[in-house]
């Protein structure tokens, strides 16, 4: 049989270099005259200026994570963690600059837009260069828009929920997130508005040697609806680039919130990202996620079910090639009664790729009837990868039901010959199996990112198979 | 003091890395120990007290160590010899002249060799007690090995005990071990299954009451081909007792053909007691097959209300219930007598 030799998937569009131009980018480094710096190229109210200030303070103080895969590489003085592109906000597709236009055209956005979508944001290295939604939700009152302008048009609204869900000394990441961010969404949907389409916003890191640490903010208000994608993409450097974003959830009482990842950042990047949600009585939290790129990932969701009745369900998949690094998983805190959480974790690795899958499940004291599912299951492709399993079950009372199970191996020889006895190459019967393996996941994404994420698996394990 | 550390590491704010005890404070004079009774087939007999140098590759923390190296009141080496069997029990009782046992047991069973050892610890009297042992293994070629470990120790004693197995071509190890208390009971179990063919099956059942605080830390390195762990754990905890559960099958290069299962379930009989558990499964190699499953709840209602319409207090019922749980795992100890025993003793303790 033939050996295909392909090391790397095919990123092309991915990999699109724009020239690293911009209107401003500051110098590397992290220092309190830095912090000021940027607040003022932001123009941030005094109580933000102060905020970031403080969270540098907070990121001195914390250490770098003693688990988990090794980031010492990461050198903050290396790391530019503000470049503002040239041109500022639009709401017209046409306004923003052509070579970004480009980008984004090339990666589908406007496309979706036009078919899929109910609203847009795109983010260009520290700021977001295209926002836009569709007039009856804005009749409805939903608002969609960038988080610098949510900040200065609904500040009462920010302050009350800005870096409360995800605190500041979280972790260190969050600290520098808390010092450094820029751009990112905000979203707010009003009681009972259920917004039927989804509404996606992308983040394009573009700048060598530089961060992104966008916020996105969403609340979705008693009893509203809301379906939220973020894509995420950058071409490759050579030196290291960082994303240390962070997202905050509010799913108030009787609402619904799904929110759906696909993570395709190039294989120079750390991507140290925080998410966390706060779910309410009955209300429900979806997260669906992929996760492709990056050099290093480490990236755990936390939903926490603070509302009596309130449900999260974990959905996601992570396919970790050459050199990558793919520590994901999931965390869930139960904190009130008949809470429940069902966790649906996979992981692919290929070509000396690590997946690491971790996790924790905190059943409370005050969690009276709260039911947790857990399953992960781990596939290797080959006797040169890396998959581990690490979750923590942490059950504080009685009344609960909770399993977990997980599951790892390599694909089944009995089944690559039974397809291959129905006349399909090898590789073809691999390829089959594994988004077999994917499908529970991929039939939970939009329907060009199902598509995306089987081509992905296509190239990949073209790769694999010799 | 912070001991017991998990061989990779996770979230710091899990606290499950390592076990911290606050109000523990090892002592630094060990006091004779001799209430030991030693039987072979039945019949007492003395056993070689001279043990090899010891050099653990997980084991509980440097201190526990030491202490074992340097000032072991108890040293038992058993050597089987090839194609021999024996049948071996040794009893540990402290007591008021026997407050402090620091041990060091070392196994050896030679090819083709086939050995079943109860060891137990026993502490009957209400007398705070401590316990801290080094138990190792060394399974040759071919050979069969049975351990049943009883900690039957009350619950105001520390108990400490650190095992270790190395496991030769188609060698095989069995424990069965029942842990029943200690204020603080923390188990490090290790085993090497370095060549191939080799197996080694772990059941265990703990029983924890009051404030009893349960540290098991279960690590088992698959490195020959078609090498086999399976893992079960079942326990029950009552009042505020809490249980940590750390298990860990890691697959090594090379390990190809290779299982790994590993089961662990708490029953929590009241709403105060608490179960932590981190089923670790870490794989280097392909061609493996590895699962775990992990689970913990309350003691189902149906069942319950079942057996108590049958004319059972709750109490009997919920007895019943933890003895059912737990005899699946006692089926490999044939010793009828102590099987017995440890049935009494879940009785008592759920009293």
């Amino acid at each position: 049989m033939s050996k295909t030799k392909l090391e790397e998937i095919n990123r092309n569009i991915y990999d699109i270099k724009n020239k690293d131009e911009y209107d401003f980018k500051i110098k590397k480094g992290l220092t309190p005259e830095i912090i000021e710096e940027i607040s003022m190229q932001k123009k941030d109210p005094d109580w933000m200026r102060k905020f970031r200030l403080k969270a540098l303070e907070t990121y001195n103080k914390l250490e770098l994570p003693t688990w988990g895969p090794d980031i010492s590489e990461l050198d903050m003085n290396q790391i530019a963690t503000y470049v503002r592109p040239k041109t500022t906000l639009s709401n017209s597709w046409e306004d923003v600059p052509e070579d970004i236009k480009n980008t984004f055209d090339k990666l589908g956005i406007p496309e979706a837009e036009k078919r899929s979508l109910s609203g847009v944001g795109a983010q260009y290295d520290s700021e977001v260069v295209y926002h836009s939604m569709r007039e009856d939700l804005a009749k409805k009152g939903v608002i969609y828009t960038d988080m610098e302008t949510a900040v200065r048009d609904y500040p009462e609204l920010v302050k009350k929920h800005f870096m409360k869900c995800v605190p500041v000394n979280d972790h260190k990441f969050v600290a520098l997130h808390g010092a450094v961010w820029s751009g990112g969404s905000f979203v707010y949907v009003p009681k009972g508005v259920k917004v039927d389409i989804p509404l996606q916003s992308y983040f394009r890191l573009n700048s060598p040697e530089s961060g992104q640490f966008e916020h996105t903010l969403i609340i979705v208000d008693e009893g509203a609806s809301l379906h939220f994608i973020e894509g995420c993409s950058a071409p490759k450097y050579n030196k290291i680039n960082l994303h240390a974003g962070c997202v905050e959830l509010y799913v108030k009482d009787n609402a619904y919130l799904r929110y759906s990842t696909i993570e395709n950042w190039s294989k120079n990047m750390l991507n140290l990202n925080t998410k966390k949600a706060i779910v309410g009585k009955n209300a429900k939290m979806d997260w669906v996620s992929g996760s492709f790129g990056s050099k290093i990932s480490m990236l755990y969701p936390m939903s926490i079910l603070n509302g009596e009745g309130a449900k999260t369900e974990y959905t996601g998949i992570s396919f970790a090639g050459a050199g990558q690094n793919l520590d994901n998983g999931f965390k869930v805190v139960h904190n009130n009664k008949n809470t429940s959480s069902v966790v649906n974790a996979k992981s692919i690795s290929k070509n000396g790729g690590k997946c690491t899958y971790r996790s924790q499940v905190r059943i409370n004291e005050n969690a009276k009837g709260a039911k947790s599912s857990v399953s992960c299951e781990s596939l290797m492709l080959d006797d040169i990868s890396i998959s581990d399993t690490i979750p923590v079950n942490d059950i504080r009372t009685d009344d609960v039901e909770f399993s977990h199970e997980a599951k790892i191996g390599k694909i089944s020889d009995k089944t690559i010959f039974y397809l291959m006895s129905r006349g399909m190459s090898e590789e073809d019967a691999k390829a089959m199996i594994v988004r077999g393996f994917a499908y529970p996941i991929s039939k939970e994404l939009p329907v060009e990112y199902a598509v995306e994420m089987n081509n992905l698996i296509n190239l990949e394990l073209e790769g694999a198979i010799g | 003091m912070i001991l017991n550390e998990t061989p990779v590491r996770t979230a710091k704010n899990f606290n499950i890395n390592n076990i911290k005890l606050d109000s523990f404070s090892m002592p630094q004079k060990i006091e004779p120990f001799s209430n030991v009774i030693l039987s072979k087939n039945g019949k007492k007999v003395k056993i070689e007290e001279d043990t090899d140098s010891i050099n653990l590759v997980y084991g509980l923390g440097k201190d526990f160590l030491c202490q074992v190296k340097e000032n072991a009141n108890q040293k038992l080496k058993i050597t089987i010899d090839e194609n021999k069997k024996e049948d071996l029990q040794i009893d540990f009782e402290f007591n008021n002249k026997n407050k402090m046992l620091v041990e060091d047991i070392q196994i050896i069973a030679n090819k083709n060799s086939k050995l079943t050892v109860i060891i137990k610890y026993t502490s009957n009297e209400q007398i705070e007690n401590y316990h801290n042992g080094i138990i190792r293994v060394n399974a040759k070629e071919n050979a069969r090995v049975n351990i049943i470990f009883v900690n039957f120790m009350n619950d105001i004693s520390n108990n400490f005990i650190a095992i270790e197995n190395e496991l030769e071509q188609n060698a095989k190890i069995n424990y069965c071990i029942v842990d029943f208390g200690g204020k603080n009971s923390i188990t490090n179990y290790y085993s090497n299954l370095l060549k191939d063919n080799s197996e080694n099956k772990i059941n265990c059942i703990y029983l924890g009451k009051n404030n009893e605080l349960f540290d098991l830390n279960y690590i088992a390195e698959l490195r020959g081909k078609k090498t086999n762990v399976e893992i079960e754990v079942q326990g029950a905890l009552t009042d505020n007792a809490k249980k940590h559960f750390k298990g860990t099958i890691n697959f090594k290069k090379g390990a190809k053909k290779a299982k790994g299962n590993e089961n662990e379930n708490c029953m929590l009989l009241t709403d105060t007691a608490k179960s932590i558990a981190l089923p670790m499964l870490l794989c280097s190699e392909e061609d493996v097959e590895g699962n775990h499953s992990s689970s913990a709840g309350k003691v189902s209602e149906k069942e319950l209300f079942y057996i108590m319409s049958r004319g059972f207090t709750k109490k009997e019922a919920m007895k019943l219930m933890v003895r059912a749980r737990f005899n699946k795992i006692l089926e490999c100890i044939e010793n009828e007598e102590l099987k017995n025993e440890i049935l009494n003793k879940v009785d008592e303790r759920l009293d």
